[in-house]
């Protein structure tokens, strides 16, 4: 792949990107709006996901701990410390930068199968933890002033994913840093023998995918202005993260992208018409991972694209000069 | 403090069945190098499987218990060619696939159980459950709960039988020689495939059976999976990564912290204390509590 053709890409995503700056003007529908907010604001957290997943192989089941520690620093911060707003999600999203590092550092010496259900344990403690402790509010959430104005969350949830999305691009499509994280990703012995330190690398991504994921969770709380430890530390965020990337193809920037768009408006279609059948979603959302990990192992792109180009086209290492290791981790 | 030697009692005799959960768990990744995350999901089956067979057809639970393994083993063999056919996928990292493909299973399994069997909490009735041993000296006492200590001779026949299988056995030796080198395995005619569905239909009908036992010493839910899948890993971690001798020590340990979350503390607090511990033992000894995992 010739860099024309990815700076091609870009091009196409800044496009969007203009197009998106300008929905709020052209609309005043807020329920519209507001489906748009939540939109972007799964982009982002699909995005985050798959920097830890696509690019690294570790599959985090903890990535609702981030978003909930945003979502709660942010909270507590602003309605205990009476910080402003801008403050209490950068704060938030440092706390969520301090997490992933004290986390990542036993977790991540795990194979990534069982990394994948540590994070979870870990997520599920913390969900508890919030759930007993009285400064969070227990089972009852936290409830914060409302600031009622859908074009400014439209626009702040916006502006992180996309500069999530463009950050992310030039550090793992463009600088050496997406490459180390692929060596890592297909034999980390290999990558240890060219003089990389993987664990580093490893935290480092992991960091790298908290600190996006704490700054949505803490926009996303003073949006909604209410969260509690189901809406916010709960599984969910992690599974549909799973889904989303798994869907539209991990390992690249752009597949997380096109799964969250998909696999959300499927969602917002289903609670519109199917509400009744909550747990019918859950069903729904284990068959598409399963299905489309025997069917669509590159995800949905990933097929668009086989179709279109030779069958020989190299879809893992869009970077297209990553050295190709064997994929067994082990014998 | 009297009651202490009771609480040890119980979370040894519930650490027992931890030990089954835990080995069969370990089989599977020996073999296939997946991890099932749906290990809580088919523990949650097999006990909501042996609640109902037990109203329907009067029997003991304990009588169940083979129909039970024969249902889900017959249904893992079934699902396990797909499992395959993903991680010997060649794009991208079939390992990795291998585990969202679990997960996925264990999010259909845990949405369908709620959907037939409700969110209500049962408990299996079964004979043994209201009987107990006691026993008195002085002022130590302590009461064997019979129910618990089906569990610990159940735990006792299901190692006995899979060690014999594992070690004696034409068919066992095949699965160490998978577990140790697939592409030599294969050349000397072990067929890959076949070995590997079996024993992950070993491992699902173990899984169910225990799930069984589980929902008559405790209880059955169907939002219990994650609470167990957790708890394997846990005791497969604490061990040492595929250092089985490592098990039942570490599953011990685990009914005995839940056993006394339960008595002394608050049970809602017992997955942080896991995981608090689960972290200082991979801070300081990653390959387990007797450094002999990998």
């Amino acid at each position: 792949m010739a860099p024309v053709h990815k700076d091609k890409r870009l091009l196409g995503a800044l496009v969007v990107f203009a197009a998106m700056l300008g929905v709020p003007l052209a609309m005043h529908d807020t329920f519209f709006l507001r489906v748009l907010t939540e939109a972007i604001m799964w982009i982002g957290l699909a995005l985050s996901f798959d920097v830890l997943a696509g690019y690294t192989g570790y599959l985090n089941f903890g990535h609702s701990a981030f978003f909930g520690i945003g979502a709660y620093a942010t909270s507590l911060l602003m309605m205990k410390a009476h910080w402003p707003f801008p403050l209490a999600v950068l704060a938030g999203a440092m706390a969520a930068a301090v997490a992933a590092l004290v986390i990542g550092m036993p977790t991540l010496r795990l194979r990534g199968a069982y990394f994948a259900i540590a994070t979870w344990a870990l997520a599920r403690a913390i969900q508890q933890f919030a759930l007993v402790s009285s400064f969070t509010g227990g089972p009852d959430g936290m409830r914060l002033t409302a600031y009622l104005n859908p074009q400014y969350f439209y626009y702040v949830m916006l502006a992180v994913t996309a500069s999530t999305f463009f950050g992310l691009w030039f550090l793992l499509e463009r600088a050496p840093f997406g490459l180390k994280l692929k060596a890592v990703r297909e034999d980390q012995e290999s990558a240890k023998a060219l003089g990389l330190n993987p664990t580093k690398l490893k935290i480092q991504a992991m960091v790298l995918s908290a600190i996006p994921t704490a700054l949505l969770g803490g926009v996303f709380a003073y949006w909604v202005t209410f969260i509690d430890p189901g809406s916010t530390l709960g599984d969910l965020v992690s599974d549909q993260a799973l889904v989303m990337v798994v869907f539209g193809g991990m390992g690249t920037l752009v597949g997380p992208v096109v799964g969250a768009v998909l696999i959300f408006a499927f969602k917002t279609l289903f609670w519109a018409y199917l509400s009744a059948y909550e747990v019918l979603y859950i069903i729904i959302l284990g068959a598409v991972i399963a299905l489309s990990v025997v069917f669509l192992p590159d995800g949905a792109l990933g097929m668009v694209f086989r179709r279109r180009k030779a069958p020989e086209a190299d879809l893992e290492t869009p970077a297209g000069h990553a050295p190709e290791f064997p994929n067994e981790e082990e014998a | 403090m009297e009651i202490l030697p009771q609480v040890l009692l119980d979370g040894i005799m519930l650490g027992a069945v931890y030990i089954i959960i835990a080995i069969a768990f370990s089989l599977v990744y020996g073999v296939m190098h997946v991890i099932d995350f749906a290990v809580g999901e088919w523990i949650m089956l097999g006990a909501f499987t042996g609640f109902h067979l037990t109203q329907w057809t009067k029997v003991d639970p304990f009588l169940l218990l083979p129909l039970v393994f024969l249902i889900f083993g017959g249904l893992g063999y079934l699902i396990q060619p797909l499992l395959q056919r993903v991680i010997s996928g060649h794009k991208g990292n079939p390992l990795l696939m291998g585990l969202v493909f679990t997960f996925g299973l264990s999010l259909m399994f845990r949405g369908l159980a709620q959907t037939f069997f409700g969110f209500y909490s049962h408990s299996i009735p079964s004979r043994f459950s209201t009987g107990s041993f006691f026993f008195e000296k002085g002022s130590f006492f302590l009461t064997v709960s019979t129910v618990r200590l089906a569990g610990l001779v159940y735990a006792a026949i299901i190692t006995g039988v899979l060690h014999y299988l594992l070690k004696h056995s034409d068919f066992g030796l095949g699965v160490r020689a998978l577990a140790q080198h697939k592409e030599a395995a294969g050349l000397m005619g072990v067929n890959n495939k076949r070995t590997s569905a079996y024993v992950y239909a070993i491992y699902t009908g173990t899984s169910a059976m225990t799930g069984v036992l589980i929902g008559t010493i405790l209880s059955v839910s169907a939002k219990m999976g994650p609470e167990y899948t957790i708890f394997a890993f846990f005791v497969v971690v604490l061990a040492g990564m595929g250092y089985l001798a490592g098990v039942p020590a570490a599953a011990l340990l685990l009914g005995v912290i839940q056993s006394v979350f339960l008595v002394y503390l608050d049970p809602g607090y017992t997955l942080l204390a896991v995981f608090a511990l689960l972290y200082v033992i991979l801070l300081v000894s990653p390959t387990g509590l007797f450094r002999k995992g990998v």
